[in-house]
């Protein structure tokens, strides 16, 4: 395929032009963190006198540690009890068509187009009915079930694409439903569920509004939700606000690099396959 | 006569009998509740950025070693969001930030606290202010039975920059309107920013203090405070305040506030003012700390002048409310923090030292020291000013629940973009202001 | 696919019923659905119902409920107020949707053109970066960049655009592009990526021939290019118009609705309703509009991009 060359350097400059603008904000709040606490500085200036202490001070100050137990304990909670239930459903959905699977199906893809902005109201009264409002555990039940929609449909994608022969030649060997599931299919189905897995964390600890409403303590909700304490507290001192919001989101851009591939497939393949 | 004295002697014997059983309730009743001696713990909400709830909640565990707190804080508007459900869920706090109560108190959530009043001398307080916390039983405010406390009294004014107030040639504060408005065109000429306000809706549209400075400096205070209490039939579209408003308008097309100030958050506008950015700003006492740091011996107050000479300067006047849940567990410990801030003598230095506005209390207590230099001698003389006036309000933001969010805030900032005129934002307010009274 | 054509006899005695070992299996079956079902009936579809029926009320969330039948809903449709945040909503759909769609075609039709090695692998990396944070955090970042002495004006003056600096977020005109702007940064990453992945599935055979026809780039990209990828432009437009229609995080933390009402949502305003100003029947009003008007738009493009696929 010939490519002219104004193209190739037309088309990259593009790229280039767009990554640009994609990354300078996160510059600029990594050079504006190191100034010294309290000043104003524009845009993108390295400080004379880089402040490094600016990050323990956030550190500390926003009760970080706190913060980090806190969404490492509801990331633990939620996201293996998640890949548990939605992989059995996905492999009776999309392995076993069980009866109702159609019906089960289109019941679970309904969720996918529910914002949590339109259920957030009756699930705070449920919670407070139930008795789990303003516990992790507030947090942890109602994001299970939110994940179910995308997480079944994405294990039913999977399983809907294993050949059948192999299922067959178990069962002549006598294997029970539950053998099939364990020993044959759940080894197959270790990719999709490490990238479901690692979304399901990357959306878990980015959760704002339910960890907002449903949690009063800011110290016992997700990262992302403590930051609109954080921001009312530290609004004059910008640099110690960036500190901050750049320990907020290292954590979650730490893994995106480590794990880039699978996180972008797995969102990707979800999507594609719907 | 065996008889006689068998009578007199059960008589006697059942007298002693009643005397005993009612001699506890008696003297508890004119016992007052404290915090007793075992361990308590109190359930607080604080506001974020105020320190004043803070310093005082760590003085009082020095004093009574047996109260520890259990502080949560949180941003302005998540609080104010939070507060029905945090006054009705299973943990209501014993001590919790209220800027606005009425609905509160109408729905039953907050402790009716005249027991308290009465058991610690509460109602002969010289503070007109305390009326601020009281709802009728037809839900207006201003009388009835008391719902909440003050920590202290703030009083909102202008706050000036005496540098640069000395280079447009201000000598002392103006007494009129018409001088203050000649010291404001003096200060654009000279390339200088005349007044620093806040307006984003992220923090509320600070606009609405000089507005209702400017309303008060027009027309009489009573039919402001009747319609932030909610009596029935007030308004607060009338003529002064229209002229006000006006005023108001005229400021902004002068040029007199930052051109960005629908962008500017409250702690961004203080920082500003702070660094010498705006020769003015409308604020209240709480921030004379702040303002002592940033601008030691910089910085000075003075009331809103009346738009008549001689006339009595009017200011807002406020408690730093807080309020004690409904099912608190412990209330009696809670009420006896409140009587302690006011009365204690360290408690009323940190006030003042630290809140920067009068702690209340009872009369004859000493009012503390303050440092010379320092803004507050100028706001707590002011504050004499006004008690003695007569002349305090509530703000006008506290109407109701939401009239500072949904009225005074979208609508000051339409009119700071030109597509809001003063007519049409009273009406708009009052509209809004109807409205939520009638769900 | 069913169980009726596999020889039951080998696995089990035959006195066991065939109907029997079906029934079985589809008891097992359901159970392993079950754990999944149950969570997501009581935390997304009771709490979905339940929205429906609190609609139909007045209540501030304590006292008792009265019903008021369909007045809320008219409260809605009549209140200039909670009317304009569906406006508002669908012009951020525009920002949030369209435009990263659009764009993102572009980009992604590049990127197979002339980076295929390395440049495009760490420009899909970086372009993706944003969809890793909290969208509090953008809203923050971005609060701090379109500020009046943020990165933004610096660079408007650095080029000489001085007369166009502004405090965007706080300009009635511009708040609300200024926040459909931090939402193409979050989401042009995630369509190109999605739309980059579709195309390098397709045969390059398809565009050899079309070459050979004459064709250019434009009529490659029209008649090939896009209809081939309706199936990932279809998944694209679902995920960004459910963010726009459903946009609260972003809004909250960099504007909170102002000003005036210029970046009011209904995400907002729902929250403010119910938990504001205690009025519950009317914020599950505001909230079924919402999700009814979610499906109203995302069922047609669904429909739309199924056409040639299953």
């Amino acid at each position: 395929m010939k490519i002219s060359r104004s193209e190739l350097w037309g088309g990259r400059a593009l790229l280039l032009g767009l990554m640009t603008i994609t990354i300078l904000p996160f510059i600029s709040i990594f050079m504006t963190a190191l100034h010294p606490s309290g000043t104003v500085p524009g845009g993108l200036e390295w400080p004379a006198d880089p402040q490094w202490g600016n990050f323990v001070k956030a550190f500390n100050v926003a009760e970080m540690p706190a913060l980090l137990i806190s969404s490492t304990f509801i990331v633990l909670a939620v996201v293996p009890v998640s890949l548990a239930i939605s992989t059995m459903a996905g492999f009776a959905i999309g392995h076993l068509r069980i009866p109702g699977s159609r019906l089960l199906l289109f019941l679970f893809v309904f969720g996918l187009t529910l914002p949590f902005g339109g259920i957030i109201v009756p699930l705070y009264y449920l919670e407070r009915d139930m008795g789990i409002y303003n516990t992790r555990l507030a947090i942890v039940l109602p994001l299970i079930g939110l994940y179910m929609p995308f997480a079944v449909f994405w294990m039913r994608a999977h399983f809907v694409n294993m050949p059948t022969e192999i299922s067959e030649a178990a069962r002549v060997d006598g294997a029970t439903i539950w053998g099939l599931f364990w020993r044959i299919h759940l080894p197959l189905a270790r990719a999709p569920i490490t990238s479901l897995g690692i979304l399901m964390s990357v959306w878990t600890w980015n959760q704002f509004l339910i960890a907002l409403v449903l949690v009063e303590d800011p110290a016992e909700r997700t990262m992302a939700g403590a930051l609109g304490a954080f921001q009312g507290h530290y609004a004059t001192d910008v640099p110690l606000l960036c500190a901050g919001t750049i320990l907020i989101v290292l954590p979650t851009l730490v893994l995106f690099v480590l794990f880039q591939r699978q996180i972008i497939a797995a969102l990707l393949q979800g999507s594609v396959k719907g | 006569m065996f008889k006689m004295h068998k009578f007199l002697s059960t008589v006697v014997m059942l007298a002693i009998l009643v005397t005993v059983t009612y001699m506890p309730n008696a003297v508890a009743a004119q016992s007052v509740p404290d915090c007793g001696t075992e361990p308590v713990t109190l359930n607080a909400y604080f506001e974020t950025g105020f320190d004043i709830p803070f310093k005082l909640a760590e003085e009082f565990t020095k004093q009574y070693p047996n109260v520890t707190w259990d502080i949560k804080q949180d941003q302005f508007t998540n609080l104010i969001n939070s507060t029905p459900r945090l006054l009705s869920g299973d943990n209501p706090p014993d001590l919790i930030r209220l800027p606005t109560m009425v609905s509160f108190a109408e729905q039953g959530l907050l402790k009716n606290l005249d027991e308290y009043a009465s058991a610690f001398g509460w109602n002969e307080w010289p503070v007109p202010q305390l009326n601020q916390n009281r709802v009728a039983e037809d839900g207006t405010r201003g009388s009835g039975s008391l719902y909440a406390m003050g920590l202290n009294y703030s009083l909102t004014g202008i706050f000036y920059n005496r540098e640069l107030a000395a280079q447009i040639g201000m000598t002392e504060p103006p007494k009129t309107l018409a001088e203050f408005d000649d010291l404001l065109a003096k200060a654009k000429e000279a390339g200088l920013l005349p007044i620093m306000m806040w307006g984003s809706a992220k923090s509320g549209m600070g606009l609405a203090f000089p507005l209702q400075n400017l309303m008060a400096a027009y027309g009489p205070v009573e039919p402001i405070n009747d319609w932030i209490f909610q009596k029935p039939g007030a308004t607060i579209d009338t003529p002064s305040n229209l002229i006000a408003a006006q005023h108001l308008q005229r400021w902004i097309e002068n040029g007199y506030f930052p051109p960005d100030i629908n962008a500017i958050e409250y702690t961004d506008a203080n920082a500003r003012f702070g660094k010498g950015e705006g020769v003015f700003i409308f604020n209240g006492d709480w921030q004379n700390a702040g303002y002592d740091t940033d601008m030691p011996g910089n910085v000075g107050f003075f009331l809103m002048p009346p738009a008549e000479e001689g006339g009595s300067p009017a200011a807002m006047s406020a408690p730093l409310t807080f309020g004690i849940a409904a099912r608190a567990k412990n209330a009696d410990c809670a009420a006896f923090f409140f009587n302690w801030v006011a009365s204690n003598d360290v408690a009323r230095q940190i006030n003042v030292a630290i809140g920067g506005s009068n702690p209340g209390g009872p009369s004859g207590l000493v009012m503390p020291e303050v440092p010379a230099g320092s803004v507050t001698n100028e706001t707590l003389a002011a504050g004499v000013v006004v008690g003695e006036a007569g002349t305090s309000m509530d703000f006008i933001a506290n109407a109701t629940s939401a009239i500072f969010a949904q009225g005074w805030t979208p609508e000051l900032q339409k009119m700071v973009g030109g597509r809001q005129d003063a007519a049409g934002l009273l009406k708009a307010v009052q509209e809004e202001y109807e409205r939520e009274l009638s769900e | 696919m069913t169980s009726d054509n596999r020889p039951a006899s080998l696995a089990f005695p035959r006195w066991i019923s065939f109907s029997k070992v079906v029934h079985r299996e589809t008891i097992i079956g359901w159970l392993f659905v079950l754990p999944a079902l149950l969570m997501y009936a009581v935390f997304v579809l009771l709490p979905f119902l339940l929205s429906i029926q609190y609609s139909f009320y007045r209540w501030n969330g304590i006292g008792p409920m009265t019903w008021v039948g369909l007045h809320n809903y008219e409260t809605v449709l009549e209140v200039p107020n909670l009317l304009g945040t569906i406006s508002n909503a669908f012009r951020l759909v525009v920002y949030f949707s369209f435009i990263p769609v659009t764009l993102g075609l572009v980009v992604a039709s590049v990127m197979t053109r002339v980076a295929t090695g390395r440049l495009g692998a760490v420009a899909r990396t970086v372009l993706f970066l944003p969809q890793v944070i909290p969208l509090v955090a953008a809203g923050i970042i971005w609060g701090w960049l379109l500020a009046l002495p943020g990165l933004i004006n610096q660079i408007l003056k650095a080029v000489g655009l001085g007369s166009f600096t502004r405090a965007w977020l706080g300009d009635f005109d511009w708040a609300l592009p200024a926040v459909g702007f931090i939402g193409i940064w979050v989401l042009l990453g995630f369509c190109t990526v999605l739309l980059w992945t579709g195309m390098t599935r397709l045969d390059p055979a398809l565009y050899e021939s079309a070459r050979i026809d004459g064709a250019g780039w434009l009529t490659e990209f029209g008649k090939i290019t896009v209809p081939l990828l309706r199936h990932e432009i279809g998944v694209c437009l679902t995920v960004t118009v459910i963010a726009a229609l459903a946009a609260f995080d972003i809004v909250y933390v960099s504007t909170a609705g102002g000003p005036g009402n210029a970046t009011a949502v209904p995400g907002i305003q729902i929250y403010i309703l119910a938990f504001t100003q205690q009025r519950i029947g009317l914020a599950s009003a505001l909230a079924v509009m919402l999700m009814a008007l979610v499906l109203v738009v995302v069922i047609p493009i669904q429909r739309l991009s199924r056409e040639s696929t299953q």
